[in-house]
């Protein structure tokens, strides 16, 4: 099978994740990390003195603490190690992922913990995503991450109805979902009986993208151990290999808002050139489940057409035919996404450690009921700024080369 | 100055932003004993044997969750180094020039650092013995000590 | 009357007045409308006028700034913080019709409605506790009998029969007491917590000790003090509130310089990429897709064509003032005339054309009379009428 060139094969040994809520008023965010790094050095069975260096991220606008690396070394574990401080906005927990795959892979690094988190409570969010706009002129304009530009082109592409009948239903679904994962911090209890009064009564935040499609902030933290081939088959009965990783970068889009529908997105580039690169042709097919950092339901239902190179209105079939439920042919954020869990500087990591759950078959009530061996997982920051991962259970992508 | 330098100009902006912090069950105990008792708490490690100001939940040596194991400190210590601030800043804590000193207190093993007034800045020593003053109002943060002053 | 968590929707409206906080509602000239749904429920006006406020059960709602729909249980259980607001409204259980930012301001409008307080502490919880509390070193040698005759709601009587280093208790007062307390139960609960002391009591005649003074005065050694039930979780914890305001100063570089300079003049600059022909509003130094030099500036506009409006419903603060704006108002991205098909402008859309407005239409700058340089130069753009 093709493949994509690495120095070393990398695993992810151990996961640990808070339980995540719009308030943790009893911990700081030393306290709070490190509650996450206890349950991932519990899970990969080591101590903190066997871990090599680590990747701490976040985005200090949020907290309005510059450098919170320097006094979270009390919980993270930091103290006399090697320590890499990563920020790139709502991507952090994907590019800290990334950054820990390189280097171990590099051969720099054994073993490597990776730490995201984000105590949303203690700033304001869209205050916070404002200010990283560019001062001089965006940042006067800018509503943080709100926008209703991917709602009003599905609509102009599907018709009002059944563009927003299909946001809405994969609303319902990861709410669904999320009901299932007890790490979740918001389930709502909806149902697919409630999206025509959702639909209508659900207030408006910008255009039709209403309060109820738009993610959460939440208080939360996750760490994800990873470690070279020969640590990891030492240490780990159920290793998770990061196959590949990529990440595609671009200048800010406010400035193609409303043309250029056709120009290729970052997510559509970034999933085109891994999949090319290890000669995945079908990923539909090939994936078993997909962790999408899904921000809002509307973003949600256009990138699946994004990532998995799809044509038309397939997507949309996706949705409705409830193919991305976590019984259906291509379950979408079993643990409930994004738009139900959103400490941002973790949250993309918590797509690659979901989905490295699954390959695990260790997910709990929200494991998908077939093996899973190949998993994907996307981070996305900015606009915009894809990072991809392809998780696989077994090392056999490279014998057959 | 070439063309090119004609067109730049500076425009004044601001970043403003409201956020707030949660202290913690540990660091809430810490400050909510200095404002209502007068006491200033630690934790001690029972591996190390080493004893921290502020508490904080985890020994970062040795990993270890310390924060049951609190320890009362005495409220005067000596000064293990200083500096003398001589710049104003709208967010310091007082008017240059004043001192800022790294006090050791009595049964602790990490100083921290603080104000200390009632001495001139240039007569101040390391070894100087200085003891807390506490503030009179809830202010609910480390300035619920006020100042460090020389023992008499 | 059915009630909810120990209240009823009824018990909410009726203690509103109560509950008005005059400097909560400064300003506010408005109608709250309650449409509460199953058993309990009903329809109620809240009509606030600045600084009074009445509250009227009623059959017509009409004329509201803002309704509230929701079933009794769910109203209720919000308005006493035992069902979480934002999840009963996200999920649908409370619907709301009209002015969204009014009810968010009731919340300062009113206190929070509390339960009647109920003293956790009975006069049969301490003397479940007194045999508990007796120090037997403390009574050596006594062979006594102790009366209480405990009156009111919430009283009783029993006797604690004290011999040979042990305590019994007994239901009802025996002949033989040494000495009798008589006391109302909620002056005994106040005096066993503390906050009534003895002596007063006795001088105010509210407690009255029939008997041995002497034995009186030795019961609290024989008995340890009385400890109330600790409430879970009492620990304050800190938060600090605080806003940063840090002063900045941005550079513009020459190619922003230029693109200000000409808004002085009520001029659009942009610039050209020489490899593929892309134009950029504002001009950047290099093309975004090719990355090399972008080029010379071009006067484009002022007049465009909207290519997408967005209309904001949810303000996010100003990062110069901490100030939120009025909602809703519009966004609109501009193809401005000249510019190709590649770029558009982003700005604001003049609030009265909000109504009528959509895709395709025609807009033109309305240029602010005192021009510095900035993207206030413009004030917002109108849409073309003619």
């Amino acid at each position: 099978m093709k493949k994509h060139k690495k120095n070393r094969n990398v695993a992810i040994i151990g996961i640990g994740q808070t339980h995540h809520s719009s308030h943790r008023e009893d911990v700081n965010q030393p306290e709070m990390i490190h509650e996450a790094v206890e349950l991932a050095l519990k899970d990969a069975g080591i101590g903190i003195e066997d871990v090599d260096a680590l990747v701490h991220g976040n985005m200090e606008l949020f907290e309005m603490v510059h450098q919170p690396d320097l006094w979270h070394v009390i919980g993270t574990g930091g103290y006399g190690k090697a320590c890499y401080r990563v920020t790139t906005g709502g991507t952090t927990g994907a590019t800290i992922v990334g950054v820990g795959d390189n280097i171990v892979a590099s051969g720099l690094h054994d073993i490597v913990m990776i730490i995201g988190f984000e105590k949303q409570q203690e700033g304001h969010t869209t205050g916070g995503i404002t200010n990283m706009a560019d001062p001089l002129w965006a940042r006067n304009l800018q509503t943080g991450a709100l926008t209703g530009a991917t709602a009003a082109k599905t609509i102009k592409e599907f018709g009002e109805d059944r563009a927003k009948r299909a946001a809405m239903r994969l609303r319902v679904t990861l709410d669904k979902h999320a009901a299932l994962n007890p790490h979740a911090h918001r389930s709502f209890g909806l149902d697919y009986d409630q999206i025509d009064d959702l639909m209508a009564n659900s207030p408006q935040l910008v255009g039709e993208l209403r309060l109820i499609h738009m993610c959460s902030q939440s208080d939360g933290a996750v760490a994800i151990i990873l470690a070279c081939e020969e640590k990891a088959k030492k240490i780990s009965k159920k290793p998770v290999w990061i196959r590949d990783h990529v990440t595609v970068h671009r200048e800010e889009t406010f400035n193609m808002f409303g043309i250029n529908e056709n120009q290729e997105v970052t997510h559509h580039n970034a999933a085109r050139k891994l999949f090319g690169r290890n000669g995945i042709t079908n990923p539909r097919e090939y994936f078993d489940v997909f962790e999408m950092y899904d921000p809002s339901s509307w973003w949600g239902l256009d990138w699946l057409r994004e990532f998995l190179q799809l044509e038309g209105d397939e997507h949309l079939k996706m949705v409705e035919n409830d193919e991305v439920s976590i019984n259906g042919s291509f379950p979408l954020n079993p643990s409930g996404g994004v738009i139900s869990t959103n400490p941002i500087g973790a949250t993309a990591a918590l797509r690659v450690a979901e989905a490295a759950l699954q390959v695990r078959g260790d997910a709990g009530a929200h494991q998908i009921p077939r093996e899973v061996k190949h998993a994907l997982a996307s981070g996305f920051g900015g606009t915009f700024w894809t990072v991809l991962f392809m998780l696989e259970k077994d090392l056999d992508w490279q014998e057959a080369e | 100055m070439t063309e090119e330098h004609k067109h730049c100009h500076i425009k004044e902006g601001k970043l403003a932003l409201p956020y707030q912090y949660f202290a913690g069950r540990v660091g809430s105990k810490f400050i909510v004993s200095l404002r209502d008792k007068k006491k200033i708490l630690g934790v001690k490690c029972e591996k190390c044997g080493k004893v921290f100001i502020p508490p904080r939940k985890t020994c970062e040596r040795c990993f270890e969750n310390i924060s049951e194991n609190w320890v009362e400190l005495s409220n005067e210590g000596e000064v293990t180094n200083f500096t003398v601030v001589r710049t104003d800043d709208k967010h310091h804590p007082r008017k240059a020039p004043y001192v800022l000193a790294m006090i050791k207190l009595g049964g602790a093993d990490t100083p921290i650092t603080h104000i200390l007034e009632g001495v001139e800045p240039d007569s101040v020593k390391i070894g100087m013995k200085v003891k807390a003053v506490f503030a009179d109002k809830a202010v609910n943060t480390m300035l619920q000590i006020d100042r460090f002053e020389p023992v008499k | 009357m059915a009630k909810y968590f120990d209240v009823s929707v009824e018990d909410i409206f009726n203690t509103m007045e109560a509950r008005f906080r005059v400097e909560g509602a400064k300003g506010v000239n408005a109608v709250l409308a309650y449409d509460i749904s199953g058993d309990g429920g009903g329809k109620w006006l809240v009509e606030v006028r600045d600084d009074s406020v009445k509250v009227s059960k009623t059959d017509d709602l009409s004329g509201f700034s803002v309704k509230t729909a929701a079933d009794a249980e769910t109203f209720v259980g919000v308005n006493i913080g035992k069902i979480d607001g934002t999840q009963a409204f996200m999920s649908g259980k409370i619907k709301i019709e009209g002015d969204m930012a009014l009810v968010a301001a009731s919340a300062k409008m009113f206190t929070r409605y509390s339960l009647p307080k109920k003293s956790a502490v009975t006069v049969q919880g301490i003397f479940d506790t007194l045999l508990a509390r007796f120090q037997p070193q403390n009574a050596a040698g006594l062979d006594i009998a102790v009366g209480y005759d405990i009156t009111g709601d919430g009283g009783g009587q029993w006797t604690a029969v004290i011999k040979d280093g042990k305590c019994s208790l007994e239901t009802g007062l025996r002949d033989n007491c040494a000495v009798v307390n008589i006391v109302k139960a909620k002056d005994y609960i106040d005096l066993i917590l503390g906050k009534l002391d003895p002596m007063v009591a006795i001088g105010a005649g509210r407690l009255k000790l029939k008997g041995d003074m002497n034995i009186a005065m030795q019961l609290p050694k024989i008995f340890a003090k009385f400890e109330p039930p600790k409430e879970e979780d009492e620990q304050e914890l800190i938060v600090i509130k605080r806003n940063i305001s840090v002063d900045m100063k941005y550079s513009t570089g020459p190619v922003m310089g230029k693109f200000f300079e000409g808004l002085i003049e009520k001029k659009i600059f942009a610039n050209k990429c020489p490899k593929c022909g892309r134009m950029q509003v504002p001009p950047r130094e290099v093309c975004a897709e090719c990355r090399c030099w972008a080029g010379d500036m071009i006067e484009v506009g002022p007049d465009g064509t909207i290519t997408l409006i967005e209309i904001i419903y949810y303000s996010s603060p100003d990062p110069l003032t901490g100030e939120t704006r009025e909602t809703p108002y519009a966004q609109v991205h501009i193809l401005l005339d000249g510019i190709g098909t590649e770029e558009t402008f982003w700005h604001l859309l003049k609030n009265e054309d909000l109504a009528d407005t959509q895709n395709g239409d025609r807009v033109r700058p309305v240029w602010n009379d005192k021009r510095v340089g900035s993207v206030h130069d413009i004030v917002h753009f109108k849409k073309i009428r003619d």
